[in-house]
């Protein structure tokens, strides 16, 4: 239906829900406004830009949507009413997501309405598989369940390093869930995927980091789900978050670009973020990567369909810079070889698993070569470790390594998090360093090892500073948060298919 | 004095599914019942105002004045605006400044053919950023019922009477349509009816709360003062007529309680028409819901804000005819309403305008209000999307 123009403009206003402010009376608008309806004239060129994006708002009034219309049926019934932010100055449609309705479920709206809401980036309807994907911030979900309203403040930076490392991070999974014996693991709500998990992800880097978005000036995404063949997640997630200098035409001056290589698309380019920040001339302050994935596998009785029993959903992003670090980077180290364990042919809609390759000449052979050639350069014997994590495709692949390489349980089980989120491809190896970040202590030295097939590794050694403490309080969605959270959905295996083919 | 623009003849379709007709049929239909009771020929045309909301959509019909023109060999001045009220009030003002004497105002609409995506079509003209989060044509007409429960503070036991009240209009709209041969509906309902459709649909309003879709099509035969009296001993005049605006984003709206554009047009019209509201006893209301009844007593002004279903549930125990508002009879919905006359949105003005031409002329059958004595006054109000555009029209039928 709607043509490109159309959507980029939808996007723009609904993704980030931005508004207007009179800078004379207060008055305020969604959309943008050049004037104000109260001051009339006199109010062109004091109108400023205002957006709800990482504002909370209160569900003024609401009904349940049994039947929709066609575009949004595969979402089934939903809660549909009406948002007020800033005191009822503004008040917008919304829908309220991350909720399964059952057919005969009674909703009685009094329960709901005068609670707080948190907008949230989703997709906003079904679309033809060939068309752009319609993405929007009017949907919401409730600060006292699974996603708390965090406030976003910048703080001006306290002090610089010599090297460069991580300003910020932060994790999100959803809170739908399947769990089958001994693997708990995350999936998306049918309106989110990789790129709403990316956007997600970045958000809650920018809230740990304090930093000013605008300092920006480079986004990596890595990823083996993006929706599209050709077209960045790297751009939605610059634009939604204002990454880098705005500018009057809504281009914003900041550079996207999207890597892929298999689970280390993400991790492969932490070194040139961290390089980039280090060169004086580069101009750039932050730079931010995010491993995103809604990971693919087919169904259980297909070709492929093993990994069907682990993967899972989630996005980590960091930022990188030179101020204020939670953790100065010692090194790096990184390995390639053409084996082709794991692949997915364009087209195709899920991957292929060669059985004889994954486990010895695949994960193993990079994994400890990354891992003992890192130690080797920069003398580290595995008593100077404090914490090893290693890429998590299953439980059993890093515990291994791990035991192989010297490492005791404590230096090893805290970044285990493949039994509680599944395998996130890209985002696997990140989460299992954000789950370390979260908890270590200052001067704790971190080994990140990623592993992506097709194959290589890149192996890191982080060393935390003494700020991580100053900046852990700005983030409650941490990983352990959204592990073990009180409002997580389990799903049956029939839904949780049905959650991750999305709308 | 300026002259009074005078509806001299009407037509209409039955409204309801009409799958074996274009468009065009139906307004040929309307148009020659009109034309054959105010005995003018079709070169007696001195101009077309044609009304459809969304044609091009639905039929993909784009320059719907050249199938107008084909179908009446005329090559008169044409104009296609989206409701019928908006077709007549272009009419009137051409007639009152002088340029025509005798014109066509038609309303058509075709929905059932493209009843698959038609929920979706209605609802981005509507309201698109309410459509793009979720919103469905009887969301916004649900959460304007939970706003006003929660703004005039009703709990409890008043809250079960203003559900039955509600469910009391689609009934009575019902019991009206019996009478009218061209309703969609010409069938009872009864309040468990009512009131198990929303069981069944565990939501405050159910399918028999909201009008249905329709195909159908409406013509009026306008003249000027001085033509109708030539033409017919029974013109009505159009008295007074006026619009008002409101914002297409229903949440951005200051009171989601109320229709504003209402509140504006009928004291304009009444102003124009140099009435008072008490002396208006026949009403056609925009039923596209029961609430949307409700409301609109209040924003007509009939009843005190946050009291119409008192007045409805009253009136609506022993039903007789008409509700009773301040002791006075009320005539409300002749036709059965949208909810049981139909709904097809360009040609629904033209349903409802036919109506009060009828009653006023003393022509409308079995369902002839009985206080005929001093039946001279008929009111009008059509909406346009989710109260965007307000119209209202008072009628009279005699010169005053």
């Amino acid at each position: 239906m709607s043509s490109e123009p159309i959507e980029r403009r939808v996007s723009y206003l609904g993704d980030r829900l931005r508004g207007t402010r009179c800078s004379i009376c207060g008055k305020e608008y969604f959309e943008i406004r050049d004037y104000c309806g109260n001051c009339g004239r006199k109010s062109f060129g004091k109108m400023t830009s205002t957006d709800l994006f990482y504002e909370k708002g209160e569900l003024d009034v609401c009904t349940l949507v049994s039947e929709p219309t066609n575009k949004f049926t595969k979402l089934g019934s939903y809660v549909y009413g009406i948002v007020s932010f800033h005191n009822g100055k503004i008040r917008v449609p919304g829908r309220l997501t991350d909720r399964m309705i059952k057919h005969d479920e009674k909703i009685d709206p009094s329960t709901l309405e005068g609670r707080t809401v948190v907008p949230r980036f989703r997709r906003r309807y079904s679309v033809e598989k060939c068309d752009i994907i319609p993405t929007i911030s009017l949907a919401f979900t409730f600060a006292d369940e699974y996603y708390p309203h965090q406030d976003y403040k910048t703080v001006e930076p306290k002090k610089e390093y010599d090297v460069p490392g991580i300003v910020g991070y932060g994790f999100y999974s959803s809170r739908f869930r399947i769990k089958e014996e001994n693997i708990e693991r995350a999936i998306p709500f049918i309106d989110e995927d990789s790129i709403t998990a990316a956007v997600e992800a970045g958000k809650l880097a920018l809230i740990h980091s304090g930093i000013d978005s605008a300092n920006v000036g480079k986004v990596y995404v890595g990823s083996e789900s993006n929706p599209y063949a050709v077209k960045p997640i790297a751009s939605k997630v610059a634009q939604v978050l204002k990454l880098g200098e705005e500018s009057e035409d809504d281009v914003q001056g900041v550079d996207a670009i999207d890597t892929e290589f298999a689970c280390k698309a993400a991790t492969s380019v932490f070194k040139d973020a961290a390089s980039l920040v280090n060169y004086p001339r580069s101009n750039i302050k932050n730079a931010m990567v995010i491993g995103t994935d809604n990971s693919q596998a087919a169904p259980r009785d297909c070709p492929g369909g093993e990994l069907d029993l682990f993967v899972g959903y989630g996005a980590a992003a960091y930022v990188f810079g030179k101020n204020d670090l939670i953790a100065e980077i010692e090194g790096w180290y990184s390995c390639t070889s053409d084996t082709p364990d794991f692949w997915r042919r364009d087209g195709e809609p899920h991957p292929m698993h060669g059985g004889r390759y994954t486990g010895d000449p695949a994960y193993f052979k990079h994994v400890r070569k990354a891992t003992v050639k890192l130690m080797q350069r920069l003398g580290l014997q595995v008593e100077d470790v404090d914490y090893f994590v290693a890429h998590q495709p299953n439980a059993q692949f890093p515990v291994r390594i791990a035991k192989e390489l010297g490492f005791k349980e404590e230096q090893y089980m805290p970044s285990l998090q493949v039994v509680r989120f599944g395998n996130t491809y890209s985002g696997a190896s990140p989460v299992g360093l954000a789950a370390v970040l979260d908890v270590a202590k200052p001067d704790s030295r971190v080994l990140v090892v990623s592993y992506g097939s097709g194959a290589g590794s890149d192996a890191y050694s982080l060393v935390t500073t003494s700020q991580i403490l100053d900046k852990r309080p700005n983030q409650q969605l941490t990983v352990h948060y959204q592990a073990d959270n009180p409002f997580l959905n389990y799903v049956d295996y029939t839904t949780y298919r049905r959650l991750k083919l999305g709308m | 004095m300026r002259t009074r623009p005078a509806i001299i003849g009407a037509g209409r379709t039955r409204f309801g599914e009409h799958y074996e007709k274009e468009p065009e049929k139906l307004i040929e239909e309307a148009w020659l019942k009109a034309s054959k009771e105010a005995n003018v020929e079709r070169k007696d045309l001195e101009a077309c105002y044609l009304s459809d909301y969304f044609l091009p959509i639905t039929n993909k019909l784009g320059l719907e004045e050249g199938f107008l023109s084909e179908l009446t060999e005329l090559h008169v001045p044409m104009e296609v605006t989206r409701s019928f009220s908006s077709a007549l009030s272009i009419a009137c003002n051409a007639i009152i400044a002088g340029k025509q004497d005798v014109v066509l105002v038609g309303g058509i609409e075709k929905m059932t053919d493209r009843w698959d995506k038609i929920r979706d079509d209605l609802m981005l003209l509507e309201d698109p950023w309410s459509f793009y989060a979720g919103c469905t044509p009887e969301a916004n007409h649900e959460l304007m019922l939970r706003a006003y429960i929660k703004k005039y503070g009703l709990r409890g036991q008043d809250i079960e009477k203003l559900n039955e009240a509600l469910a009391q209009v689609s009934v009575k709209n019902h019991l009206h349509a019996m009478k009218n041969e061209y309703a969609q509906y010409r069938r009872n309902v009864t309040l468990r009816n009512v009131l198990d459709a929303r069981k069944e649909a565990g939501k405050p309003l159910g399918l028999l709360d909201f009008a249905p879709v329709s195909d159908g099509a409406a013509t009026l035969i306008l003249a000027s003062e001085k033509v109708a009296e030539k033409l017919t001993d029974k013109p009505v005049s159009v008295l007074g007529f006026s619009s008002a605006t409101d914002f297409l984003t229903f949440p951005a709206r200051e009171d989601l309680t109320h229709f504003i554009v209402t509140q504006m047009a009928i004291k304009n019209a009444l102003k124009m028409a140099e009435v008072s509201l008490r002396d208006l006893q026949l009403v056609e209301l925009y039923d596209q819901s029961t609430v949307m009844e409700m409301v609109s007593l209040e924003d007509m002004g009939f009843c005190e804000p946050g009291t119409a279903w008192r007045s409805i549930h009253k009136s609506c125990e022993h039903y007789k005819g008409y509700y009773e508002v301040d002791g006075k009879k009320l005539f409300v919905n002749m036709n059965g309403g949208l909810k049981a006359d139909g709904n097809p949105l360009g040609a629904t003005g033209g349903a409802e305008i036919f109506e009060v031409f009828k009653q006023l002329r003393q022509e409308a059958g079995e369902r002839q209000i009985n206080s005929n004595e001093d039946l001279n006054l008929g009111c009008v109000l059509e909406l346009e999307g989710f109260g965007t555009k307000g119209y209202v029209y008072v009628f009279g039928s005699e010169k005053s």
